[in-house]
């Protein structure tokens, strides 16, 4: 796992794992990667899906996923269940769960 | 992926060898137009005449009773469009279940917008018509009702001869949707009560892209399609002559063998469902036993996440389907399931096996296995 506060703050990397529903997993990381930056927390926001490949957890620093693909212990870096945002982009406790730990990884 | 096990026969069957064999002769032989005048279109002509007699044969009409369509989806919308469309729309009303495919619901939907109005009756949790919410619905201006044989989620078998004996005390036409009983059930149109009835051949190892709309002689339907006059006119266009032969051919084939299948399939759900439910008491079969179709198994692993689950199996060679559906705003949770009121944590647990002709009890045992390996990997955390 990088540690951000050491590398530089750009390169801290957001992975939203989905499924089948690419769509839906395209918008949620477009929706969450600005939500960073109105937060003043630049990250790369990248998507996975799992459809594609379940096997291999992709690197980033957190791991977001629409749906139960890995374990902390597979992806060596934290791991949130975002699934309440399939029905709302903006649903309080996931996103405020999920600003925590991007603040805290900034060191905020 | 190791091995290769498809537990997805309602979605679709493969084309059997001998169907293959019947339509090859309509591709590389008998390949005319069967509106030509020459032999070629005649050789092809009798081709269709034999198929036609063979679907009708199979559900116990006359062969001018069945309409060739390019599936199930297509016979629903001329038996709903073609039927609301003969009226003005505040003169016609539609009686229909919330259960029904999207070929019906989407058709009923359009008809709501053009001025026609519909009646979506309820199910009970088991996925089953009351024909009393049907004789309730019953206005001076209905003029069709559309009730699904076998429900393609749940295998929900409706009472469909009594409902067609309140549409026939109403003088009310009466068409169903018997796809996915096809394969297992003796389908004959006068037991059954109903004056249209749409079939497909890709769900009874035929090909893809043909199907039929039974039409009780004498009744009257709008076109859809306009053109030449195929079809009594009901549905223009050059025929698909494999593709016909090959539905002649399918109906055949499970006609011999549904009744042996029939209680070869349910032995062998049996099977499954002791399998799965001895994994732990999470594990819940939607429907009742008795008024479900032997082939398909709608069940719900609940705390666990059934889209997590399908893509594990899926990697593991195992091909079963999923309850919900996703569009580009959300994920639409089942419209079978919540209609028959399962809870959204129950939704998202379910899944759909659906076993055919190939299947095996062995084949039933790796799956068996592979959901007792993946199950621990896929629990909503």
């Amino acid at each position: 796992m990088v540690n951000i506060r050491e590398a530089d703050v750009s390169n801290y990397k957001v992975c939203v794992i989905g499924g089948w529903c690419g769509n839906r997993m395209v918008i949620v990381a477009e929706h969450l990667e600005e939500l960073f930056s109105k937060a003043g927390l630049p990250c790369r926001v990248t998507t996975h899906s799992v459809w594609e490949n379940y096997s291999q957890p992709p690197m980033a620093n957190l791991i977001l996923q629409l749906l139960p693909a890995f374990t902390a212990a597979e992806t060596n870096c934290p791991v949130i269940t975002i699934k309440p945002l399939l029905v709302d982009l903006d649903h309080p406790a996931t996103i405020e769960k999920v600003l925590k730990q991007v603040q805290a990884d900034y060191g905020m | 992926m190791s091995s290769r096990i498809y537990l997805d026969y309602c979605a679709t069957t493969p084309v059997h060898l001998r169907v293959r064999e019947k339509m090859s002769q309509a591709l590389d032989v008998d390949f005319g137009n069967p509106s030509s005048m020459h032999w070629a279109g005649k050789d092809s002509k009798q081709l269709m005449a034999q198929a036609r007699a063979d679907v009708a044969e199979g559900i116990g009409c006359r062969p001018d009773e069945i309409i060739f369509t390019s599936g199930a989806t297509e016979a629903d919308n001329l038996a709903l469009f073609g039927t609301l469309r003969l009226y003005q729309p505040n003169e016609a009303h539609l009686i229909t279940s919330s259960i029904e495919h999207h070929a019906i619901l989407h058709t009923a939907a359009h008809l709501e917008r053009e001025g026609y109005s519909v009646t979506h009756l309820p199910v009970d949790e088991n996925g089953l018509v009351n024909p009393e919410d049907v004789r309730q619905a019953i206005r001076p201006e209905t003029k069709l009702i559309s009730i699904m044989y076998v429900n393609n989620e749940v295998g929900s078998i409706q009472p469909i001869a009594e409902i067609g004996r309140i549409a026939r005390e109403h003088n009310i036409r009466f068409h169903t949707d018997a796809v996915q009983a096809m394969s297992l059930f003796d389908v004959n149109v006068d037991d059954l009560n109903v004056d249209m009835l749409s079939l497909s051949a890709h769900k009874i190892y035929g090909p893809k892209g043909i199907g039929a709309l039974y039409v009780r002689a004498g009744l009257e339907l709008s076109p859809m399609l306009v053109g030449g006059p195929q079809e009594h006119s009901l549905r223009a266009g050059t025929e698909n002559v494999p593709g016909i032969v090959g539905l002649g051919a399918a109906m055949g084939l499970v006609c011999q063998h549904r009744a042996d299948e029939r209680v070869r399939l349910l032995r062998l759900r049996k099977y499954l469902v002791n399998g799965l439910q001895s994994i732990g008491p999470a594990v819940i079969v939607n429907g009742l036993e008795e008024k479900t179709a032997s082939h398909i198994l709608s069940i719900s692993f609940v705390g666990v996440d059934a889209e997590m689950m399908l893509i594990r199996l899926n990697g593991e060679g195992f091909a079963v389907s999923l309850g919900s559906a996703c569009n580009s705003k959300s994920i639409e949770p089942s419209h079978v399931l919540s209609a028959m009121k399962l809870t959204q944590e129950q939704i998202e647990s379910t899944l759909r096996i659906s076993l055919g002709m190939t299947t095996t009890q062995e084949e039933l045992d790796l799956v068996i296995g592979a959901v007792v390996r993946v199950l621990p990997r896929v629990g909503v955390h």
